[in-house]
């Protein structure tokens, strides 16, 4: 049984680590340099809150930090800085995941929403605090907005098509300890 | 309903948040010493690019070649039209080639005539694209050339018709293009005909703007822009692009460089040209001999 769980848990892992893996190789397809597209939304912090709010065992912060530092040093972002704020706001609904499980999901979004608009300002301000360039306001806030939007999407392939169910009550991890 | 809602770890749980600390603390770290260090961290980054990237062209360059195969399918459907209008173009070219014949001769033989010293020819290396920046808040490319190859940073990049962009970062064996769409980018150029100098300074649009142009008034939409070489940034008259008027009335470039599809490019060898160090020695008849005079008194 204790088996069972920690090879599910570390193939839910291994899944996570791919999707991002995938998502990345997806943007650096140079498939044409047109500048001045709209930004898509922030897919790897989607997966990463979504899953923390599933199965906050499946998200561990080491992957998490990991993959997101990766995309730091890849999509020449300044190093580190993105990640420390995604890290914060995973730890923020990691800590709140159990006294969130039977709000309504409205609720659930709003406050995702808060942590990601959160994140997003935290980087802009400590970016301007350190006078390192920063891309335009307007394009940021279509990025933040269009990540918010999606939120239900992803959260509805993570629960449909990866079956990442919320934990039912009285489940219990391989230690015997509620989760 | 009786929950435990510290989720019952107060074994593992100041252990967990020593660790989240501790992560957080190296990722600022991280963070300032990129601010504060900012050349060896980009060499860092480059680094780690060069070994990561490389890695999925495996996989990148099939999945380029099927975009590329559906694009070919799309355009078979208007292959007809496509086919009159290249004739038509075709038949312009052939007047065109004539006329830049003549000249080149022309210009040759005028050149034989003045003895005229040009820039050696400039020599290239050609890479593959591999990989863009991947945010849409940069705008470069990744190429299949490095160090190995003899790349530098700051050499000018083309696609065989206008200007792409410059180098900046150079790993083993993978280069990145900083394009001139880029926040970052800033190229000397000169509108001709009527020579005007100004910056190419990239603004994250398809369209960069032109700054610092002296005389607006003696620039029109159509002028061609060429990189002009000053500060020793690039050689100078490499095609850019046109001018055309954006909606803001300021100048901006259309480039020559075709975005859609940047496949190949070429990376030109830039040999600085020798600096003049000193103002030069008088010139005049050789000076007696002082010490000869010293000795007789």
């Amino acid at each position: 049984m204790a088996d069972m769980i920690i090879t599910r848990r570390w193939r839910y892992r291994f899944l996570f680590a791919a999707l991002a893996f995938l998502l990345i190789f997806w943007k650096l397809l140079p498939s044409d340099q047109i500048a001045g597209r709209w930004p898509g939304p922030d897919l790897i912090l989607l997966l990463a809150y979504v899953w923390v709010l599933r199965r906050p065992d499946y998200a561990p912060v080491l992957l998490v930090a990991g993959v997101v530092l990766l995309t730091d040093v890849i999509f020449m972002r300044p190093l580190g800085l993105w990640t420390a704020c995604v890290v914060l706001g995973l730890e923020f609904l990691r800590a709140r995941e159990a006294i969130w499980r039977d709000m309504p999901y409205l609720f659930e979004w709003m406050m995702v929403s808060a942590t990601i608009i959160s994140a997003s300002l935290g980087y802009m301000v400590v970016l301007a605090l350190f006078s390192v360039d920063q891309p335009p306001l307007g394009l940021s806030l279509v990025q933040i907005f269009a990540t918010i939007a999606t939120y239900p999407l992803v959260e509805l392939f993570s629960s449909r098509i990866l079956g990442l169910r919320r934990m039912a009550p009285g489940a219990v991890d391989q230690l015997g300890r509620k989760i | 309903m009786a929950r435990d809602r510290g989720s019952g770890d107060e074994y593992t749980g100041p252990l967990r948040r020593l660790l989240v600390g501790a992560l957080l603390v190296f990722l600022i770290a991280l963070f300032l010493l990129w601010r504060i260090d900012s050349p060896r961290a980009e060499r860092f980054r480059a680094m780690l690019i060069d070994r990561f990237v490389p890695s999925m062209s495996w996989a990148l360059v099939p999945v380029n070649k099927i975009g590329d195969l559906i694009e070919g399918f799309e355009s078979y459907a208007r292959i007809h039209d496509q086919n009159d209008e290249l004739r038509r173009e075709l038949r312009q070219m052939r007047a065109w080639r004539e006329a830049a014949l003549q000249l080149e001769q022309e210009n040759a033989k005028l050149l034989d005539l003045n003895r005229v010293r040009l820039d050696p020819a400039l020599t290239y290396v050609t890479g593959v694209v591999l990989a863009d920046s991947g945010s849409p808040f940069r705008q470069s490319v990744l190429l299949n050339v490095g160090g190995r190859d003899g790349i530098r940073d700051g050499w000018a990049t083309t696609d065989g018709l206008g200007l792409v962009g410059r180098i900046s970062g150079v790993g083993q064996s993978t280069a990145r293009v900083i394009l001139l769409t880029d926040p970052g980018s800033r190229i000397p150029v000169t509108i001709q005909p009527s020579g005007q100098r100004g910056i190419l300074a990239g603004d994250n649009s398809a369209l960069p703007p032109v700054d610092f142009v002296e005389d607006r008034d003696r620039v029109r939409p159509g002028d061609r822009v060429v990189s002009s070489g000053d500060g020793g940034v690039f050689p100078a008259g490499l095609l850019v692009g046109q001018l055309v008027a954006g909606p803001d009335q300021r100048m901006r470039v259309r480039l020559s460089a075709d975005y859609e599809r940047l496949e190949f490019l070429r990376v030109l060898r830039s040999v600085p040209t020798e600096e003049i160090q000193a103002p030069g020695g008088l010139i005049g008849p050789p000076a007696p001999e002082q010490s000869a005079e010293a000795g007789d008194g």
